[in-house]
């Protein structure tokens, strides 16, 4: 994938259709926000997946000999405990990456392939941060806090971000004529 | 795909945004507060709020606080961690130090304090409208309460992460859709020389 610098002098046309996206995203970034933070689909959505996540991290610090016992959302490891809570699940970074791909002008096919693709990806690199996040807590907890927050979660975001980039190098641009029908 | 040269620059620009971020947190704070404070203050009469950063957080200070009642604390790298989000993004193309990104990433972090500075005042205004109970109802209507609270939750969501994106995009995006362009030109046709 070779990067070109958007020029600022750009064709009008080009700066148009990057604040025509920029604008979408927003809104579909507000839309998303609102649905998940909706208290039926936090207790009968987010919750248990978030649930799944704990229990799946429960798994996998088990088979690495952690000894993990897992209640609800919370992880306890020895004398470390953790509770998952949004913001750690991966839904943030997953509903960035729904919002960019429904902006940008692609197929349906095209858009549900790259989310799903993506949330995979989003969600086995989640499973490894909070993997990593317990043994962090139970063996180096003076780490715990700048890497469950500055380096994780950057790293997740800066990964969800790469995903679009490159879905969104692959994906032919429409014609013109069929982007002002579809506007219509 | 994403090429390995790529893929070292947003590694090196996102350990190098880490570390500035390190370094300067605490000295970041000192100047997110009073601009916080001062648009805080606007919006009261008499002006009671003094905000503090004596380093991970911030401290909520009224003048109208009863004699010895504890200051809440908020946790401030979750609001500005994503100074570092902003840094790799910036290092994606290739030569990120040439003048112009430089001056890109500049205008595009001056966005982000201005994206700090509003929702650090939307995260004390919603501790106002929520977290005092009796004074909080009496002071605040169930609008303002859910306005403050909704606006900081959305940050803390979608929005922290969402904004480097967006700012990144609106500044100093590198458009990485050259095989679509390429794609859309058709074939290329070579030259045809004339001899002479």
């Amino acid at each position: 994938m070779k990067f070109r610098p958007l020029s600022s002098k750009g064709d009008p046309g080009t700066r148009q259709r990057s604040f025509g996206f920029l604008l979408r995203f927003v809104l579909f970034l507000v839309v998303f926000y609102f649905l998940v933070a909706a208290k039926p689909v936090n207790d009968h959505v987010i919750v248990p997946f978030t649930g799944w996540i704990a229990s799946a991290s429960g798994t996998v610090l088990n088979a690495l000999g952690e000894k993990a016992t897992v209640q609800g959302t919370e992880i306890h490891s020895g004398s470390f405990g953790v509770n998952i809570e949004n913001g750690c699940n991966g839904v943030e970074t997953a509903l960035l990456l729904a919002a960019a791909v429904l902006a940008f002008p692609a197929s349906w096919r095209h858009r549900l392939t790259g989310f799903l693709l993506g949330f995979l990806g989003i969600q086995v690199l989640n499973l490894i941060r909070v993997v990593s996040l317990v043994w962090i807590g139970r063996h180096r907890p003076a780490l715990f806090d700048s890497s469950h927050t500055v380096i994780w979660q950057s790293a997740v975001v800066l990964f969800g971000v790469l995903i679009f980039l490159f879905w969104a190098s692959r994906q032919r641009p429409r014609p013109a004529n069929a982007e002002e029908k579809a506007g219509r | 795909m994403f090429d390995s040269r790529a893929a070292l620059r947003l590694l090196i620009g996102f350990l190098l945004a880490l570390a500035f971020w390190f370094l300067f947190a605490s000295a970041y704070e000192r100047v997110l507060a009073p601009a916080a404070e001062f648009l805080i203050r606007l919006g009261e009469s008499p002006a009671v709020t003094r905000l503090e950063a004596p380093g991970k957080e911030f401290l909520v200070k009224r003048a109208d606080f009863p004699p010895g009642a504890p200051y809440p604390g908020l946790p401030s790298p979750d609001l500005h961690f994503n100074f570092v989000l902003l840094g790799a993004l910036f290092a994606l193309p290739p030569r990120p130090w040439r003048q112009r990104n430089v001056t890109r990433f500049r205008l595009a972090a001056l966005c982000l304090f201005v994206v700090h500075v509003v929702f650090l005042v939307f995260q004390v205004e919603s501790v106002y409208a929520n977290n005092f109970r009796e004074w909080s109802a009496a002071h605040y209507s169930a609008f303002a309460r859910n306005f403050w609270g909704a606006g900081f939750h959305f940050y803390q969501i979608a929005g922290r992460f969402a904004a480097p994106f967006a700012i990144w995009w609106f500044f100093g995006r590198s458009e990485p859709l050259e095989p679509a362009a390429e794609q859309a030109r058709g074939p290329r046709r070579k030259k045809k020389r004339s001899k002479v």
